[in-house]
């Protein structure tokens, strides 16, 4: 009995693991997003799924754009488009686009950091394979 | 349901639940949702029923902005109501949360007290005071009704009256900035997460 408990608890943490690192990630990705212009957000939501692995639920990006506009890291304006509706552009405010470098740096020299860190782990799964 | 009422049902239950925020934030939240659904369900293979479901529901969308809103906006304030209630929002997320929120009522009430104190030393000029016995122990201090008998005496007069308020001033803004750093810190901490 205890012994399922463990092995349901463990086989579970990874997946709640992943979920963080993707959560922790999206905030970032979505400044990425607009690096090169405005983008309103289902054009956000659809660029990060082609331009990353990050498929999201789509609720959350909205609240989470809706926090970066707080923090004056984006902007936005209301554009009327042929669909009929107005669509809400955002983009990258001179503190965003820094804030967005800082992050780019950090990010980078942590993943190179891990990369090489983790490269005995996967040379030996190759091995296995 | 045709597409239009589904639409409009998830719209009428994000406004509601929506409630705490401004009303001009609330109409520009969901228009931008409107817009979100108008949109992909045109998308090839869509339809408005998978599109609402990819959302999630409606209340579950509006918590995902009032849990930033109000920890954000709770950071910039100085009002102790929205502090207390954004810091009662911060314990049920775990135990350093309870620690603040115990803060947080601990040093209210002892300033708040102070403050008050102050005020009513001109009112109750006998009873308001900080009493030492004959060997110089402390014994008590506040508003005392009755005063403390004859082998008490009262220290400070009406110096009291500053002095309260002084203190008591200082351990509300200490209370108020010792509350913002850590909704600070939690939003940091979140967004991280």
């Amino acid at each position: 009995m205890a012994k399922t408990r463990t092995t349901a608890a463990e086989a579970d943490q990874p997946d709640r693991w992943e979920a963080q690192l993707r959560k922790g990630a999206v905030e970032m990705a979505a400044l990425a997003s607009l690096w090169r212009g405005r983008l309103y957000g289902l054009e956000i939501i659809r660029f990060l799924e082609n331009h990353s692995r990050l498929a999201l639920a789509e609720g959350t990006i909205y609240p989470i754009l809706n926090r970066l506009k707080a923090e004056g890291l984006l902007t936005s304006e209301w554009v009327e488009a042929e669909a009929g509706h107005p669509r809400k552009y955002y983009s990258l405010t001179e503190t965003g686009r820094q804030r967005l470098r800082v992050m780019a740096e950090a990010w980078t020299s942590f993943s190179r950091g891990l990369t090489e860190l983790l490269q005995p782990v996967l040379e030996e799964q190759e091995n296995i394979q | 349901m045709t597409a239009e009422t589904q639409i409009d049902s998830y719209l009428t239950a994000l406004r509601l639940h929506l409630g705490p925020l401004t009303i001009a934030e609330r109409e520009e939240i969901v228009k931008e949702i409107a817009a979100h659904v108008r949109d992909s369900a045109e998308e090839p293979g869509a339809s408005v029923e998978t599109v609402l479901a990819r959302l999630g529901p409606a209340e579950a969308l509006a918590a995902q902005y009032r849990e930033g809103l109000l920890i954000r906006q709770a950071s910039r304030s100085n009002s102790p109501l929205v502090l207390l209630r954004a810091t009662l929002r911060l314990a049920a997320k775990g135990v350093s949360g309870i620690l603040v929120f115990f803060l947080a009522i601990f040093g209210y009430a002892v300033g708040g007290g102070l403050v008050l104190t102050a005020l009513l030393k001109p009112i109750f000029p006998a009873n308001t005071g900080v009493w030492f016995d004959g060997e110089g122990h402390f014994m008590s201090s506040g508003v005392l009704f009755p005063p403390p008998g004859s082998q008490a005496h009262e220290v400070l007069g009406f110096w009291y009256l500053p002095l309260a308020l002084i203190a008591g001033s200082l351990t509300l803004l200490a209370t108020t900035w010792a509350i913002q750093t850590s909704l600070r810190v939690s939003q940091r901490w979140q967004s991280r997460l």
